[in-house]
């Protein structure tokens, strides 16, 4: 039998360009990707990361979506096999990829209206790719809204980059961490204490929220609260994910995949999803 | 440079070192990236100088803590290798007489001469980074976890039952032949070869880390093994664990 | 749809001329008064009347460990790999086509999964009326007694040496008549073999779900808050047994192994479950389904709603392995979907 020389399991090499320390933890990894091509990806995606003889595990992508640059961004917290081994990678180094895979915040339904980011730790990362996109078509937007927390001022990440968005005009940025130290001279307590404060016009806001599971229990409902439907609402959801196609079960919820439906969940969508949230 | 790595052995039978020189061509491969600075089962010479320490047996007498302690502030990275070392093992059956008994059981009269304790895991001495299961270890678990040490990432051990493994190789569970087996709380690792070769499962490799023992008890009193049976095989291996009643 | 009559005296020579091209695999006993598939040689007795294959058949589309990818560790480089031997499955019940068939449209969905459709394209399968049903089986009672596509050709047992022989493909036809002729099945030959399937279906009657399969996923919609899960939960061994065996279960891992010289890899699949107290264990250690309970409602939800909501039919067959496997006796999806019925009947 002839057999198709096809496998979805097969990385494509991409080059490491820039490494840059962001936190104790955290790094922003710029690779290059070796087709030539820009990897197409649309904000909220993630791909499989491959370094051989370790591992592979996936990634959101951090920056915008771009056609004129084969280069992509992310940012990776050292915590497990994988992620811990590509913090010793060097510039020139060559990983795998796959993807982009999953859904993704649907840029044509922010246009013209109001985006109320919500980024608790690592969320910031994915939200990331949205927000530089609506600030490089800036006039196609209306206001952009950021709240940002953090367990710690020390594992605040981006900091130059919201310092500089704080100090411009295109976004208004409210920052806080859960646990002050002394360093610290910025809001305290958990983001969701954020919500209340930020005046929204609920009929043309949409929310991008991303964080971890116990951020969306309760900044989902203060969202709510202030008025904005939950068919405004878009959370990412992680999950454990092996395959990024739909096959491994391990990203299950319920009957959802989160590597195919997900991660990005208009949040009406998953309001009755046992699990989900 | 090549990372150096030394074997020592406490209260075992040094088989599970014998697992490594039995890797034979496996092995030699493997030591083209390691050098080598002490293993008394193929070779002479010693040094103190090493990253990575395998180490064999359980601690079962007052003066191996210093001896561990010292092997432990020299090495970057030490790997308990076998059940006596990760587990306590077998040697932990005294654990549930008086040291008066097992003292005159083993040496006789001359009891009072022997120091010696209850036996334990290297884990309750000195911290350990990364556990080899197995009485005796499996090879090539063995030489995949230096293959993953070499590589810079913490080794990846099963966390679940032994169950799986033997549903992996297809075998008839011992339960349907009206056998016991401790399969459903040992931890996996092994590819359930004992099953495999006819026996049933012993729990050389410690109780897996989230295994439900009382449903695993009551299944047993079920399935018809009293008590005494159950406590027994429990006893063997696990010692040292939560396990045994 | 073509039929002919197959003696028994004709069979030897048919599983001889098979075995040249395919690993021919077939029923026969095992220890323990079980049944399992063995690979077919001179000498092996075909249980004809097995009640189950121990082990589920996925193995033969979905091995236990599977190589997808190697890769060159200095040169960062990866390749496909495809396994996928010429092999014949004699002898498969209905229920184990249909759960072959469900695996089919899971693999075939979205991403087409290569690995799988490589080896179900190079195996043929021969199904076969049963002809006793195993103590734990419940599938006439789910829709599972009888399949209409999935097999090259379907055998009936009809007297003590004679067969009738449905032809389901093209390739299994060729493959029935690659010896010589054989005579067109008569009428009463038909009859013989409906006769024997009804017979069957009558048997596994005996061991059934009290109500229609089809309200299956309807229960399951009212019954997440049921106290039966805890229950149930409570003497999980979180052992993966009842997924490993399912013939539907087809979640993996993957992980991979560098050579001892660190120079090639590989990366393979293995089978998972979603029973095992890692499945949904993210790093930094949160753990999506984290109780015993949650998981074992998982995949009950998932054998009885979920892939219903997604492929229109239950992730359940009926086959009863789970129910064997189990040694704590929790895993019964008849007992369970029939408790949770009984309950429900009580409510309204």
């Amino acid at each position: 039998m002839k057999i198709k020389e096809f496998s979805a399991y097969l990385p494509r090499p991409a080059t490491l360009k820039v490494k840059k320390e962001l936190s104790e933890l955290v790094t922003l990894f710029e690779f290059e990707n070796d087709s030539g091509r820009p990897l197409m990806h649309k904000p909220g995606q993630f791909i499989m990361l491959s370094v051989y003889g370790v591992g592979e595990a996936p990634f959101s992508v951090s920056s915008a979506p771009i056609r004129e640059s084969n280069n992509f961004e992310l940012a990776v917290r050292k915590i497990g096999a994988v992620t811990g081994i590509m913090h010793d990678l060097k510039v020139g180094d060559k990983v795998g990829i796959r993807g982009p895979y999953g859904s993704f915040f649907p840029i044509q339904k922010f246009v013209g209206q109001d985006t109320l980011f919500i980024a608790g730790g690592l969320g910031y990362i994915p939200l990331r790719s949205l927000l530089h996109y609506q600030l490089k078509h800036r006039d196609e937007f209306g206001r952009i809204i950021l709240l940002v927390g953090t367990r710690n001022p020390k594992e605040r990440i981006f900091i130059d980059q919201l310092a500089e968005l704080a100090s411009g005009k295109d976004v208004e940025v409210l920052e806080t961490v859960d646990v002050p130290d002394e360093t610290w001279k910025g809001h305290c307590g958990v983001i969701t204490t954020l919500i209340p404060k930020v005046r929204i016009d609920p009929d043309k806001t949409n929310v991008a929220m991303v964080g971890p599971p116990i951020m969306y229990k309760f900044c989902l409902g203060e969202c709510l609260k202030i008025g904005i439907p939950s068919n405004r609402i878009y959370v990412s959801l992680e999950r454990k994910m092996k395959c990024g196609l739909g096959k491994c079960g391990h990203c299950q919820i319920n009957h959802l995949n989160a590597c195919i439906e997900g991660p990005v969940f208009q949040y009406n969508q998953i309001e009755s999803v046992e699990e989900a949230i | 440079m090549k990372p150096k790595i030394a074997f020592f052995d406490f209260a075992g039978c040094e088989g599970d070192q014998l697992q490594v020189a039995n890797l034979e061509e496996k092995l030699l491969d493997i030591l083209s990236h390691v050098e080598v600075v002490s293993f008394r089962e193929v070779m002479t010479g010693h040094s103190d100088d090493y990253d990575i320490a395998f180490v064999e047996g359980s601690i079962t007498r007052p003066e191996d803590e210093a001896r561990i302690k010292d092997i432990r502030s020299k090495a970057k990275y030490l790997v308990a290798l076998g059940a006596c070392a990760t587990i306590g093992g077998v040697n932990c059956i005294k654990n549930f007489m008086s040291p008066d008994v097992y003292k005159e059981r083993v040496y006789g009269t001359s009891g009072r001469w022997y120091s010696t304790y209850a036996a334990r895991p290297l884990k309750k001495v000195v911290k350990v980074d990364a556990e080899l299961h197995g009485c005796p270890i499996d090879r090539s678990e063995f030489a995949r976890v230096v293959k993953e040490l070499l590589l810079g990432r913490q080794p990846w051990i099963p966390d679940y039952p032994v169950c799986v493994e033997c549903k992996k190789a297809g075998n008839i569970c011992r339960y349907d032949l009206g056998r016991i087996c401790l399969g459903t709380i040992t931890r996996a690792g092994c590819g359930a070869c004992c099953v495999t070769e006819g026996a049933h499962c012993w729990g050389c490799r410690g109780v897996a880390p989230k295994a439900n023992l009382d449903a695993a008890r009551e299944a047993m009193n079920k399935n018809g093994f009293d008590h005494k049976t159950v406590r027994d095989l429990l006893r063997f291996f696990l010692g040292d664990t939560y396990a045994p009643l | 749809m073509t039929a002919y009559t197959v003696y028994l005296e004709q069979l030897h020579a048919m599983l001889a001329a098979w075995s040249k091209e395919h690993q021919v695999y077939v029923p026969t006993a095992v220890e323990g008064g079980y049944f399992d598939f063995k690979p077919w040689r001179e000498g092996v007795e075909i249980a004809f009347d097995y009640d189950l294959a121990y082990n589920t058949l996925k193995r033969y589309f979905l091995p236990p460990k599977e190589d997808l990818v190697v890769f060159d560790l200095a040169a960062k480089t990866a390749e496909m790999v495809f396994d996928a031997p010429k092999q014949l499955l004699f002898g498969v019940h209905p229920y184990d086509i249909r759960g072959i068939n469900q695996l089919d449209q899971i693999m075939e969905t979205g991403a087409p999964d290569q690995y799988y459709l490589h080896r179900r394209d190079a195996t043929v399968v021969f199904g076969l009326t049963p002809m006793r049903v195993a103590e734990t089986a419940f599938w006439s009672s789910m829709g599972a007694g009888e399949v209409d596509r999935g097999f090259d050709l379907f055998w009936t047992k009809t007297g003590p040496s004679t067969f009738l022989v449905e032809v389901g493909s093209m390739r299994g036809e060729k493959m029935l008549l690659a010896a010589g002729e054989l005579t067109p099945a008569s009428a009463g030959a038909r009859e013989a073999a409906r006769k024997a399937h009804l017979k069957i279906m009558e048997m596994g009657r005996s061991n059934a779900l009290n109500f229609d399969w089809k309200q299956v996923p309807r229960l399951l919609d009212k019954c997440w808050n049921s106290p039966l899960w805890q229950k149930k939960a409570e003497l999980c061994l979180a052992c993966g047994s009842c997924n490993l065996v399912c013939p539907t279960c087809y979640c993996f891992d993957i992980r991979e192994e560098a050579d001892e010289l660190l120079q090639k890899g590989v990366r393979f699949r293995e089978w998972d479950g979603c029973m095992l107290t890692s499945f949904a264990l993210v790093a930094g250690e949160h753990n999506f389904r984290a109780k015993a309970l949650e998981r074992y409602r998982h995949r009950y939800m998932r054998k009885g709603k979920y892939i219903y909501d997604r492929y229109g039919e239950l992730g359940c067959i009926g086959c009863g392995r789970c129910v064997r496997a189990c040694t704590t006796n929790i895993a019964n999806p008849r007992e369970v979907f029939n408790t949770l019925w009984e309950a429900s009947q009580h409510e309204d």
